[in-house]
Order: structure tokens, then sequence, then C-alpha cells
């Protein structure tokens, strides 16, 4: 046992000292951070301006302002003005050449056609940011239903409105009385995706790491003083201690940003319901007001942690026992592509099977991979935010315990025996060979 | 089993798939000496050096140590370099000496003391806060040396010790060796194919070739049994002179005419069996001007080659 405790220090001590260790867990934060401001910063276009000519051909949403000569709007607040975008009607539509050598970026046409086809064209030099055409097909949309309903319902717009009703589903579990089923889910897959991104990334820690010690030639002479299979199962858990390392300190970190974050925004009155509001919230209750981030509060976030905690665990033990019979069977990294293609299809199938989840979080497909051992650790993290039942979890964790005892035992008769080969490809004659043999 | 002995294997067999890597060896090592593994490349020395360090497993046979029968728990008795040799490369000097000694289930203010006195003693003092990556290869083998004795083993098990040494270093790890065989506590196994190493400092030897046994015993005695009557004769004058004047009273076998001595050659010859050999040395030292004459003594490479050569053309 004081053995094994060595090697496990060993393995964690000389990689979390590393400056790269450092770096890569406050890259983490940095990347989710920086891929999610891409994204706002795709969505909003780069902010540039846009003068979009509307081309009205059946004067159906326009008129001709006589004394000032121009073409309007005939419903203004249809077409409100904003920084980015300005709009100026017409009837008759451009030439190309005059298009180009005006100052404006768009030119938007229909005719009457639009009131059955519900689709107008527009021409452009340069594509126009998806956030512009987005405004752009909102306002025309709206100009066209004002204009149906004062033709077909010779209704008053208001009146209109009024009636025009769109229904919120709002869910609730009648055993946790929890709701917003979809936004705990995409929580869930959340997690399982950083649990395969570690599996992954750890595992191959294990692969490479057992073959540093071969080509360093200095598996005999550690094989000389303990086991291989207390080499091996020292390895896994000194580098998955690594990983855990790292989920505990991200943790720290999501915490600190949480309440620092929150403290700022709370004393800068920075949280009101709404832009209008003077009123000035905390964290907590200014989440619960805004939709999109209420489910938050409803998932159980300590379970969650010790949740991704366990199954990381015993998901990445189960593969990296893989992993390190992988690195024993092959004398470089480039050899072991062969072989990681069988290795990685379960976790990736897990993963693609806990993303089709998301929209059925409580299907036959969820139920079942969250049982099944290969895929269990990944799946099982998309079904918890969902509630599960204490025997499932349980259920799950015993099925990868044992299947991870038998990897182990497996892994470790072809690592006992592809430890010191060194030169000659490792056939698959040579792994049954190990498999069977006990000594 | 014979009392004394470090180690007794006794009839050990070995094979992978169709191929006998050692078939019914048998030998004892003699407690405190040191004690030569020889053979040819592929003869079964690393095979066997893994059963003792309980990398590899034997099919049939039995292994003494010291008198019982060799486990796992003996290990911890057992020093090991073996020729497959390296450090982690990021990991320091002597942290990775520490961990090492840990494993062998050393207490960690001893080895740091054992390690501090070896350090010094191999020169390697000032090495110990660096990164294995920034050590040249002779110092790195000095560190991996002095991580197979720390502990201080009843067995010390060297294989190619002196591979990648500059001979300064070389005759400073020579001189441990055998200053820790001359102390008798320590009994050594060396498996080199430096014959000259194996003459300075072996008592006894054992030599395999394809796995099996095929010379053991103490060097003198192996190198004294190895003569067959040649005589070795250092002369002064031309080789015609010489060759007239043995005549038909020996065979002549070998002239060897670049001697160091200007003017002087070297003859090796053997005496027809009737000859007396004191009578001829003093007819022919009248015939010749003959500066030495004495027996030929083999040289463990002649023995190691005589026996490879019987074992791989018996016929002959």
């Amino acid at each position: 046992m004081s053995t094994l405790r060595h090697i496990i220090y060993r393995e964690w001590i000389t990689r979390v000292r590393r400056k790269a260790f450092l770096i890569g867990t406050l890259l983490i934060p940095a990347l989710f951070a920086g891929s999610i401001g891409i994204g706002v910063w795709l969505e909003s276009g780069s902010e540039e301006e846009s003068k979009v000519l509307i081309v009205d051909a059946s004067e159906l949403i326009s008129r001709f302002d006589d004394r000032r000569e121009v073409w309007l709007p005939i419903h203004p607040d249809c077409f409100p003005e904003r920084s980015t975008l300005t709009y100026r009607f017409a009837t008759e539509s451009m030439a190309d050449e005059a298009f180009m050598q005006s100052d404006f970026d768009l030119m938007v046409f229909f005719d009457d056609g639009i009131l059955q086809h519900s689709s107008a064209k527009y021409f452009y030099e340069k594509a126009p940011a998806m956030s512009t055409e987005r405004l752009i097909s909102n306002d025309l949309a709206s100009a066209i239903e004002r204009f149906k309903v004062k033709r077909d319902l010779e209704l008053d717009y208001s009146v209109y409105k009024r009636l025009k009703t769109s229904i919120q589903l709002v869910g609730e579990d009648v055993v946790t009385r929890d709701g917003n089923a979809s936004g705990r889910a995409l929580i869930g897959f959340f997690f399982s995706a950083i649990l395969f991104l570690q599996i992954m990334v750890y595992g191959m820690h294990v692969m490479r790491g057992v073959i540093e010690e071969k080509s360093n030639r200095i598996v005999e002479v550690v094989i000389s003083v303990v086991t291989p299979m207390q080499l091996m199962t020292g390895k896994i858990i000194g580098i998955g201690l690594v990983g855990l390392t790292q989920f505990g300190l991200l943790s720290v970190l999501g915490w600190l940003v949480y309440f620092a974050g929150g403290h700022w925004l709370e004393t800068n009155d920075l949280l009101k319901t709404s832009a209008e509001s003077s009123v000035s919230l905390d964290l907590e209750s200014w989440m619960a007001s805004q939709s999109q981030l209420s489910f938050l509060l409803d998932v159980n976030w300590p379970l969650m942690v010790a949740a991704t905690v366990v199954f990381f665990a015993l998901g990445y033990f189960m593969y990296a026992c893989i992993f390190a019979a992988i690195g024993a069977s092959v004398d470089q990294e480039s050899d072991a592509q062969y072989y990681m293609i069988p290795a990685i299809i379960p976790p990736l199938l897990a993963y693609l099977l806990a993303a089709a989840s998301i929209e059925n979080p409580e299907g036959d497909i969820a139920i079942y991979g969250s049982y099944f051992p290969l895929t269990a650790p990944i799946m099982m993290l998309t079904r918890i935010p969902m509630g599960v039942f204490w025997w499932e979890i349980l259920l799950a964790i015993g099925g990868i315990a044992i299947t991870s005892y038998l990897l182990l035992i497996a892994s470790s008769r072809i690592f006992r025996r592809g430890i010191l080969t060194r030169g000659e490809r490792f056939s698959a004659k040579d792994l049954w060979k190990s498999l069977r043999q006990r000594h | 089993m014979e009392k004394g002995a470090a180690l007794v294997i006794d009839q050990v067999s070995k094979s992978y798939g169709t191929q006998k890597a050692l078939d019914a060896v048998h030998f004892e090592v003699p407690r405190g000496k040191v004690f030569g593994l020889l053979g040819p490349n592929g003869a079964g020395k690393t095979t066997l050096l893994r059963m003792l360090n309980g990398i590899t497993s034997m099919d049939t046979g039995s292994i003494s140590f010291f008198g019982e029968s060799l486990s796992r728990g003996h290990l911890h008795r057992i020093g090991y370099l073996p020729e497959e040799r390296g450090l982690y490369k990021t990991m320091r000097v002597g942290e990775q000496a520490l961990y090492f000694a840990q494993l062998r289930g050393m207490k960690k203010d001893d080895a740091r003391t054992k390690l501090k006195h070896w350090f010094e003693k191999l020169e390697v003092d000032g090495w110990w806060n660096k990164e294995v990556s920034e050590v040249s290869k002779g110092m790195a083998q000095k560190i991996q040396f002095i991580l197979s004795i720390l502990h201080a083993p009843d067995l010390l098990i060297l294989d190619e010790p002196l591979s990648g040494f500059d001979p300064i270093n070389a005759q400073l790890v020579r001189s441990t060796i055998k200053e820790m065989s001359d102390q008798g506590d320590t009994s050594i196994i060396l498996s080199t194919h430096d014959m000259g190493s194996v003459e300075e400092m072996c008592d006894e030897v054992a030599l395999l070739h394809h796995g099996k046994l095929v010379l053991n015993g103490p060097v003198q005695a192996l190198r004294d049994n190895a003569r067959d009557g040649r005589i070795q004769v250092a002369f002064r004058g031309t080789v015609m002179q010489f060759t007239i004047a043995v005549g038909a009273s020996a065979e002549l076998l070998e002239v060897v005419t670049d001697s160091p001595r200007p003017g002087e050659h070297t003859a090796m010859l053997r005496l027809s069996p009737e000859t007396d050999s004191s009578q001829w040395i003093h007819w022919i030292s009248g015939e010749v001007q003959m500066t030495s004459c004495r027996e030929w003594q083999p040289s463990m490479r002649d023995v190691f080659m005589q026996a490879v050569d019987e074992t791989s053309n018996p016929a002959a």
C-alpha cells in the first residue's frame, strides 16, 4: 500500500506542479468564456451600420409624402430608427449599377406576391449579419401583418394585438416539483461534455505516461521493485487525481466568480427586473426573475458536483485501464492510433447519445444508456438534473465498478506482457495470449 | 540445496512459445562473491535476471535465495541495474533517488543520508537539484548505479554496469563493486560481455548458450582447464630462422611479427607429446635468440569463444 502511495504521489505531483497544468486550468474557463463571447459577437454581428432600401412595388406598406416628396412607411412604428439600421422606402427598384454606386447596403424587393408567399428578396454587395437580416425580417413581417389585419379583418390593429395570444408552457415534475426540464437537461449535458473531455484527456495522459516509461527505458527498473499491476494502478489513480485537482480548482474558481461577480453586480445596483425598474435585487432573486436563467436555481448543484466527481473517478478508471494497456502494447504514440479507435468509440457514443438526450432527457435512450456501464458515467450525468432514483445511481455505479475491475484484470495482463516488449508489433494473437496468461 | 550459496538456480526452464529461453539451467551463486553470468546475445541471461527480479516467471524448476524459496517478499533485498535502464526526465535527480529508495522500502531520512554518502563517493553530489534532462549520460548512469546499491542489498544484479562510462568513471564504478565484494556483505551477479572486467572482478562464472549452461566454475580454474599444451615463445631474429630451428620438434601454430619491441616476434606452438618441454627450451635457446618462453594461459575471452564454439559445433 505504501508503494502504491508513492507511485500515486509521483504521478500526481510531477503533473500538477508543471506550469502547463496551471495554464491549462486557467485556460478552460477562459476558453469557455471566449467561445460564449465569440458566439454573442457572431450573433450580434460586428455592429456595423446598415442602410436598407425597402422597395414596396405594390405600395402595400408605404405611401408618398407630397410635402417631403419621399416614400414613407404607413406605420412608422413598424420600422423604428436604430443606430445600426436605417430604412428608406421606394416603389421602384434600382438597377444593379445604381445600387452599387448608392450608399445603400441592402435593397429589399417585394410586390403583392408577399401576401401569398410570405417571402421577399434582398440584394447586397456585402452579405449582412444574421442579426440584421432577422431585424429586417421582423420589421417587414410586422408591417405586412398590419396591412393584412386592416384589409382582411377590418380590425383596429390595437384590438388585434390584444386578441393575439401566445402560450408559454411551464412544466413541473410532480415528484420533485422542479420546472424547466430542457434547461436542466442542458446543464446535465454540459457536465457530461466536461466529463467526456476529462476522461479523454486524462486517459491519453495515462497512455502517454506508459509509452514514456517504455521509451525512457525506466520501466524495467520500476517493475523490479513493484508489480506491473501496482505500477498501472498507481499511475491511473495518480493521473486521475490530477483530473480531480483540476476539477476542484475549477469549481472553486467558479464559486469565486459567482460570489465576487454577484457581489459586484449587487453593490453597483445592476441587478434589476428590467431596464426601467428602479428596484435593485440580490443575485438569486434577479436570476429567479429571468426566465432564461431561473432554471439554474432548480439544479441541485452539490449533488451535481458530487456526481461529477464520482462518475469521473469511475468512468476515468474504467477507460484509463484500456488506455494503459494500449500504451503498454506500442512503442510510440503514433502506433497507438490503430488501437485507440475501439477505445474511443464507447465514450464518444455516450457523448453523442447524451447530446441526443437533451431533446428527450427521460426517454429510453437516456435511461438505458445511463445503466450500460460503458456509457453510464457520461449519460447518468445528463439525467441527474432531471431527478433520478437512488437505486439507478447505485446500479450505474455498481455496473461501472464491476466492468472497471474486469478491465483492470485484463489490462494488467496485457500491460505486464507489453511493457517489456520493444520493437515488436503486438498482434491480436499476442493480445489473446496475454489475456489468458495469469502469471 | 547447498548451505552457504546466495542463490541456487535449480533446473530452471522457460519457454516463449516454441522457443526455449532457458533449458534446465542449474548452478549456484556463492555468497559474498562476484559471480559472472556470461553468454552470447540471446543466451537467456536477461530472462534469468528478470526471473530473479520477479518480472518473469519460470515454467519449471526452483530458485532459492539465501536458503529460502525466492518470492516477491525478497525483492527489497535485491538490487538490480538492468541493461535497459533510464530515469524520469521531468523529475529532479534527488527527488527521483528518494522516490526509488522509498519504493524499495527505505525511510525518507535514512535514504537521504545514504544518498548523500553515495552521491559524494561517486562524485554526483552537485546534481541533486538538477532535472534529469540536464544530466549527462555518464552522470545518469552513475545515478542509476547508486539507486541499485543504495538499500545495501544482499544480492546485487548488474547487467552491463560499465557500458556508457568513460574509462575514469568505469574505473570508479569498478572499484566500488570490488569494494562491496571485498566487504563480503553483498553477493554480486555481473552480466557482461566485457571479459576484461570478468577476469578482474569475478570469482566464479556461469556461461549460458542457447538457454543451456555450458560452463560453470571459478574463473582461474576455467582458464587453467582451457590450457592445451601450447607454448608462447618470444624471439629475436628472422621468422625463417625460427621456423627452420623448430623443424619437426613442435607444431608451429602462429607467428606474430608486430611485437611492441623492435625486432622481436612471438610464436605460438604446440610440442609433440614425446618432447620434454624443459629439454626443448634448453635446445631452442641455443638455436635462436629467445627472450621469453611460457606456457600459454587462455584469457576468459578464449574460454568464452572456445565454449561457445564447441556447443555451436559439437562435431568439430
